[in-house]
């Protein structure tokens, strides 16, 4: 059993990344313990808001590197551990029987080398697997710089692997990640991406990462703009054929002048989620959500301030919209876009149907009709005036997916 | 008029026959204390007309049936009547109308049977094991819905070399898996002897709970809002050690 000293340090060092999700994976038991859960599974809640649904932890905290904004970088005089395979399996396997996670995000600082650190995960992940008879979830972190050829075979052991891209250009990773460079993420990532390729192409996309690739930046350690963020994520998304991509808001636990001394506000990071749920499920562009060089506004989210840019597009009349125009509509999510399209056809929805239906009103009644009617303010200066919700709560915009995903994956909503 | 029935499926069924011209119907099975003027009465399960309403209802519905467990299990007061107006709209329409989501008693029942659905989905990350000595799984719980057996196939299908006890311990009932077969039982308390590193990793685990958190962003009302406080008697994260 490994000590809580060493879980400790090894959970303090992996707790800033941001991805716990467990969902994509339908990986079967074959005799032993666990599979997949594809809608993915939350089993707990930290005091600050986040979802525990995977054991986070770090083979090791050492580190050769020496990244300006980590906590693990290789300098400073702080607690340093390793753990074994053995201890990282035991640990998986007397959780998850437990019922505390969902399985395991295995991550770590290079420790030694990137290949000898690759060779540790690939062994833990491997014995995992093929001893301890493990079928739940795994997402493992790629070591940039490791031996392709061990990259390729633990990742016929995981669920998805991920390679963080750290920040958003290339030029500030030459400044806060000077060891890293762009192409030691991104050319493993691209690697993985054909090879997942190849696998479907044979229709055995189950065996190789069955739940894809996601990446990580982090906001504001540097001057990128929301704009340059979202195309940088937009071209991930189109270019690497990424699930996700993660925003880490920047929280200053080392003290460098390089860096800004005070953390990122967490409504900008919201507001990126916001940004790239459109992209991912809305049908919008990086160009329609922000310019190049611009931020997105605080005091609005992206969907309404698009459509207050957008005039010529609204009103839409709910009784006849398709579902793409609907999903323009601030205030009316996939969800609510669903529910009217299939109610209508019972009957003409009027303003009150809509408020019976659920469908929450206080934004989208400026931008559409019932039965020709509309029923919000007069001009758009009011609209902006009554949108406007400046001390809006930062909700984490993934939990609340996961729950809409997984209510539609019980109800067969969507 | 009242009817009240004693739960079950089949005497929800009766009592749906029963009161089915009645405009004025009220179905439940909770005994409540009647305003003056009140008419009630006990509607006894008829297990034959109670085929007979099953058969209709099936053919009017293919998902009539798994709809009405769902919606007789909620904890919800006044679930039976829910149920009933909705059973009642796919009579008198002869089809299903889950989808006519502008109409109020459908829009009553598809939020109740999503309550209980979610709840299913929640206790599937909420549900605690501790591990005893036998290396059989115990699990007690509280939930709001009765779905202790529905949680039953999402476990076995993951640890199925383990025998578990899911323990509803409101409801003083448990759904049972043997390592072979599962089944529900009463049950009103279990003495469980733990195993010998039980402690361990239930200490093991609050470490881990303790650590990943990030202080210096506190968002209580969020966590609350995911993980309601009346699940937390039973997450040995929550626990505080102080309280044993
Ligand atoms: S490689 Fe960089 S980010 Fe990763 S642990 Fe080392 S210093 Fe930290």
């Amino acid at each position: 059993m490994i000590t809580e000293e060493k879980l400790k340090i090894l959970t303090e060092g992996a707790k800033y990344d941001v991805s716990c999700s467990s969902s994509g994976s339908s990986r079967k038991n074959k005799g032993g313990m666990g599979n997949g859960y594809v809608a993915g599974c939350c089993h707990s809640f930290t005091p600050d808001g986040r979802c525990i649904s995977l054991l986070k932890i770090l083979m090791s905290n050492h580190c050769i590197y020496s990244c300006r904004y980590c906590p693990n970088r290789a300098d400073p005089d702080i607690p340093r551990a390793v753990a074994t395979p053995e201890e990282i399996c035991e640990l998986v396997i007397d959780f998850y029987k437990r019922n505390y996670i969902e399985g395991l995000f295995l991550s770590s600082a290079v420790y030694r080398s990137p290949d000898y650190t690759m060779e540790l995960l690939l062994r833990t992940v491997k014995m995992l697997r093929t001893q301890y008879n493990f079928h739940g979830y795994i997402h493992l972190k790629g070591i940039p710089r490791a031996d392709m050829g061990m990259v390729r075979q633990a990742a016929l052991y995981v669920d998805r692997m991920s390679y963080n891209i750290e920040l958003p250009s290339e030029r500030s990773l030459k400044l806060l990640a000077p060891q890293k460079d762009k192409e030691s993420l991104l050319s493993p990532m691209r690697a993985l991406t054909q090879e997942k390729a190849e696998y479907a192409q044979e229709r055995k996309s189950s065996l190789f990462l069955p739940a894809g690739q996601t990446t990580q930046m982090i906001v504001g350690a540097s001057p990128e703009s929301d704009g340059q963020i979202l195309r940088l994520t937009q071209s991930l998304y189109r270019n690497m054929g990424l699930k996700r991509v993660y925003y880490s808001s920047y929280v200053p636990v080392v003290h460098d002048s390089v860096l800004p001394d005070k953390p990122v506000g967490q409504l900008r990071e919201h507001r990126l989620y916001q940004a790239d749920w459109l992209l991912r499920f809305y049908g919008f562009t990086a160009d329609e959500i922000a310019p190049e060089g611009e931020n997105l506004p605080m005091d609005l989210d992206p969907k309404c301030a698009w459509a207050l840019r957008n005039p010529q597009f609204f009103p839409v009349e709910i009784n006849r919209a398709p579902l793409e125009a609907l999903l323009r509509v601030p205030g009316i999510g996939a969800k609510s876009a669903y529910k009217i399209t299939e109610a209508r056809r019972f009957a003409a929805l009027g303003f009150e149907d809509l408020g019976r239906m659920r469908v929450v009103l206080k934004r989208a009644r400026h931008f559409i009709t019932c039965k020709g009617k509309y029923y919000g303010a007069k001009n758009e200066s009011a609209v902006r005036g009554l949108l406007a919700a400046p001390a809006e709560r930062a909700e984490q915009l993934s939990l609340f997916s996961d729950r809409e995903t997984a209510l539609a994956a019980l109800t067969g909503d969507l | 008029m009242i009817y009240f029935f004693d739960g079950s499926k089949e005497a929800f069924l009766t009592a749906f026959l029963e009161a089915f011209p009645d405009a004025d119907a009220y179905l439940t099975c909770t005994q409540k204390q009647l305003s003056i003027g009140q008419e009630s009465v006990f509607v006894q399960s008829d297990e034959v007309r109670a085929a007979k309403a099953e058969r209709r209802l099936l053919q009017l519905d293919k998902n009539s049936l798994s709809d009405l467990s769902l919606l007789l299990r909620s904890g919800q007061t006044g679930h039976e009547q829910i149920a009933y107006r909705y059973l009642k709209k796919i009579a008198t329409e002869g089809r299903p109308v889950r989808k006519m989501l502008a109409d109020d008693d459908v829009v009553a029942a598809v939020e109740c049977m999503n309550r209980v659905r979610w709840e299913i989905h929640r206790l599937h990350g909420f549900i605690r094991f501790m591990e005893s000595a036998s290396g059989a799984l115990y699990a007690p719980f509280s939930p709001d819905n009765d779905v202790c057996d529905l949680l039953v196939p999402h476990f076995r299908a993951r640890l199925p070399q383990f025998p578990f006890v899911l323990h509803d311990v409101s409801r003083k009932k448990a759904a049972i898996y043997d390592g072979k077969n599962a089944f529900v039982a009463p049950l009103e308390r279990a003495e469980v002897v733990l195993s010998a590193d039980e402690q361990g990793w239930q200490a093991l685990w609050k470490r881990y709970y303790a650590s990943v958190n990030i202080p210096s962003r506190e968002r209580l009302k969020q966590m609350r809002g995911y993980m309601p406080v009346r699940y937390w008697k039973f997450l040995p994260e929550k626990i505080s050690p102080s309280d044993g």
